[in-house]
């Protein structure tokens, strides 16, 4: 009875020592993690209860006023809904041509990886230099695009001038940077397929957009999801470019709400505000990335 | 007895005044010209005490941030003068306003000073941050150290008020570096071609040429005519009447200043805003009818201008009227030097200068002038250094240096430098020699009325102004689009002004 006893004890102790040792083990990432994110988080929580619109040396504590500032603000909301469109747009041509492109590269005999790496270079360009790329090739004054635009389809407005077009222009950007990384994501989904269930889709005679719906879609469902967690993170933070080319304009047709944060934070210098909405932005990245999290761990599609 | 004390006190007043005196006079000659090379005579010389050791802060290294304008890259192409002499490395960093006001706002936040020396907009940076910036009077009234040559009368005076101080004159924040005005630009070719010349005033019965007494309707009207001859192929040498900055930006309601106070309007209510600056503005005043009216002629301006204009700040515009398609701009005048710089222009020697038309009531050249002011901080001997340098960066050698440079040149800051009689020809005849080594210099007669009282225009100077600055010119982009009608244009940026300023 008595040894049995110390048996226990004896087991007890060593998954105690166990636990101590992998607790001791991720001590350092907790620690990492809590002076990259979670100090920084609370911080904005500290900040947005202060007011910086007089002087950034001396701040007011104001309590929810910015809270309640940030939330009735009609500009803040429209923010939102132009990066809801602007976003919408983007990530829907870049999946469609993401996918079209990956498919069709999958079908390639040869030279995959040498295509997918030529078609891969936009995503090594950093943002803000694709920025200053279409900035200068669209510019009306000198722009390569703008004179093939007005040559040959006499089209000789600047595209960031009107509304519309500049919002064309913003998503065409983000799709031209993007759009390879997603046919890379969903590629190495296809490249993973177990290929007997293709061969024997084929056999049994099935077409190929039977075999894409029925099939290939399926079997690649979650690296598609990946690529659009991916993508729909990054769209609404969406703001060098923006940035570079129509600071938000004309008529606040592009002016997202990272745009609008970045507005406030820097060049208002109203961190309390600014503080509120980057809040509300991580709140919206973390839902929208744990519904996908979600759809992926139910296999969907 | 008492005659013998008054003779006594007498005497003793007499020699302490000749002491006094004597002294003065012996403080004076200790001083010596400092050793930088390119002395100009007919300039005050910049100047230390007698055994003042330019070299004690060396291998100090100085950060210097500013806007990507013509002064600082004639300072930066000419900074190994300084750094010769001092042994000061020197670090020019130049950007977008926006990014200069991000960067420095962040650098006096963190207080970090990794910018020692910062180019303080006025409006969009130094009246938010005056406790972050050093009183420069510490320094130029500190016996050890060299003093603002020419002294700090020799800075034109309004713009020594807008530049240097918020909210009172105790503080002496910054000294003026730069000071772009908006004019008005023109192509003397088209506009000096007699048959064109004579079909217009046929049609209109007035010469056309852009002068001091052009008013805005009659500068749409040449505007409107010169892109209807150009369409329809009669003018020939460009493309459109006028060009406008109006992207939305902080060049929209620069541009649209130059509309709204020659009729007679403004931001707020208060006067003087943009002078000595102040905390609280007041009511906002853009739900005038003068207000109104000037969106509104403001926006038919825009019908009539290049179309791409919505695209433009002031650079955008610049390369449109650079490339040789606009006939006349509203722009800063130190866009004048590349214009005649035959890398950048396809119209260099076809542009004539003069202030911006008439209103209701007046001419108003916005003025967007800029000074250099020192991080609060930087150590003890960061700032002393910084200080040697913004003594030479803004002294009147160093101005006519950058005048003369090869790099674009920039416009002195100093009534002694216009005084030189090289300088005086080059203003007064833009075809001279003297104009065509200062390019500069062809705009500076405009400049100059542009300067006078009556002519001028200054933005309000409060802490908010950045804000403020983005709703007026959103709304105003609103409003050139189609989005929303003068009216509710400026009835909505009067709304967000009055809720943001809490009046």
């Amino acid at each position: 009875m008595n040894k049995a006893r110390e048996l226990r004890a004896h087991r007890r102790g060593i998954l105690h020592d166990e636990k101590l040792t992998e607790r001791l083990m991720i001590t350092p990432a907790i620690i990492a993690l809590a002076v990259i994110s979670i100090f920084p988080l609370l911080y904005m929580l500290y900040i947005s209860m202060f007011d910086y619109s007089m002087s950034v040396n001396n701040p007011t504590f104001v309590g929810f006023q910015n809270w309640a500032r940030v939330l009735k603000s009609k500009t803040f909301w429209a923010c939102w809904k132009r990066t809801g469109y602007i976003a919408g747009i983007g990530i829907s041509v870049q999946m469609v041509l993401g996918i079209a492109v990956a498919l069709l590269i999958y079908r390639l005999p040869k030279g995959q990886n040498v295509i997918l790496t030529l078609f891969m270079l936009p995503v090594f360009v950093a943002p803000i230099v694709a920025g200053l790329l279409g900035r200068f090739l669209l510019n009306s004054t000198y722009g390569f695009y703008s004179w093939i635009l007005s040559t040959f389809f006499g089209y000789s407005e600047e595209l960031f001038a009107n509304p519309t077009g500049a919002v064309i222009g913003i998503v065409a950007i983000d799709v031209w940077e993007w759009t390879p990384l997603v046919t890379m994501i969903v590629l190495a989904g296809l490249q993973s397929m177990d290929l007997e269930v293709l061969e024997a889709a084929s056999i049994d005679g099935a077409s190929y957009l039977a075999k894409l719906r029925y099939v290939i879609f399926p079997l690649a469902s979650r690296t598609i999801l990946v690529a659009l967690l991916i993508r729909s993170m990054d769209i609404l933070r969406y703001v060098d470019t923006i940035t570079i080319i129509t600071e938000g304009g004309p008529a606040d047709a592009t002016r997202t709400s990272g745009y609008y944060l970045m507005q406030t934070a820097f060049r208002f210098q109203n961190f309390g505000q600014a503080a509120v909405m980057g809040i509300i932005m991580i709140a919206v990245i973390s839902v929208l990335g744990k519904l996908f999290i979600r759809l992926m761990g139910r296999g969907v599609m | 007895m008492k005659k013998d004390l008054s003779r006594l006190l007498s005497l003793l007043l007499c020699l302490l005044l000749t002491l006094g005196a004597f002294s003065a006079v012996c403080a004076e000659e200790a001083l010596v010209d400092a050793p930088f090379e390119g002395l100009v005579e007919g300039l005050p010389a910049i100047q230390a005490p007698e055994g003042f050791d330019w070299r004690q802060f060396e291998g100090t290294t100085i950060n210097f941030i500013s806007e990507n304008t013509t002064p600082s890259t004639a300072i930066a192409a000419n900074i190994d003068l300084f750094e010769r002499v001092t042994g000061i490395k020197v670090v020019i960093e130049q950007a977008d306003l926006n990014a200069v006001i991000e960067k420095v706002g962040l650098d006096v936040n963190a207080r970090t000073a990794k910018y020692q020396v910062a180019y303080l907009d006025p409006q969009q940076i130094m009246a938010k941050n005056k406790d972050n910036f050093i009183d420069l009077n510490k320094f130029n009234n500190d016996p050890t150290l060299p003093h603002v040559p020419g002294g700090l009368e020799d800075f034109f005076e309004s713009q020594m008020m807008c530049c240097g101080y918020m909210g009172d004159t105790d503080k002496l924040l910054a000294l003026p570096y730069d000071n772009a005005t908006i004019i008005l630009g023109y192509r003397a070719d088209v506009f000096e071609n007699e048959t064109y010349k004579k079909a217009f005033m046929d049609e209109y019965g007035y010469d056309w040429t852009p002068n001091p007494d052009m008013t805005w309707d009659q500068y749409y009207e040449v505007a409107a005519y010169i892109t209807r001859e150009a369409a329809a192929g009669n003018i020939t040498e460009v493309k459109y009447g006028c060009g406008m900055q109006a992207k939305q930006h902080d060049s929209l309601m620069c541009e649209f200043s130059c509309v709204l106070a020659a009729n007679g309007g403004d931001y707020f209510q208060a006067e003087n805003l943009g002078s000595i600056g102040a905390y609280n503005p007041g009511p906002a005043a853009l739900d005038s009818e003068v207000a109104i009216e000037s969106a509104a002629f403001y926006k038919k301006l825009y019908g009539v201008a290049d179309p791409s204009s919505t695209s433009w700040d002031w650079s955008g515009l610049a390369e449109g009227y650079a490339a040789g398609n606009l006939a006349m701009i509203c722009e800063w005048h130190e866009f004048s030097a590349d214009f005649e710089n035959p890398s950048k222009s396809q119209v260099v020697g076809k542009t004539k200068w003069t202030i911006t038309p008439k209103g209701t009531v007046r001419n108003a050249c916005i003025y967007g002038g800029t000074g250099i002011g020192i991080s609060a901080y930087a150590t003890e001997e960061e700032q002393k250094a910084a200080w040697l340098f913004l003594v030479w960066a803004t002294s009147p050698q160093t101005q006519y240096l950058c005048l003369t440079s090869e790099s674009g040149g920039s416009t002195p800051t100093r009534y002694s430098v216009y005084a030189l009689p090289d300088v005086a020809r080059g203003i007064s005849d833009p075809d001279s020699e003297e104009a065509a080594k200062m390019p500069n210099l062809k705009s500076s007669g405009a400049v100059q009325l542009a300067w006078a009282t009556e002519n001028s225009y200054l933005r309000p100077k409060i802490p908010a102004w950045p804000q403020c600055d983005t709703i007026i010119y959103t709304e105003l982009s609103k409003m050139l689009v189609g989005s929303l009608s003068p009216e509710d244009a400026m009835r909505s940026a009067n709304e967000q002004l009055n809720e943001l300023t809490g009046n």
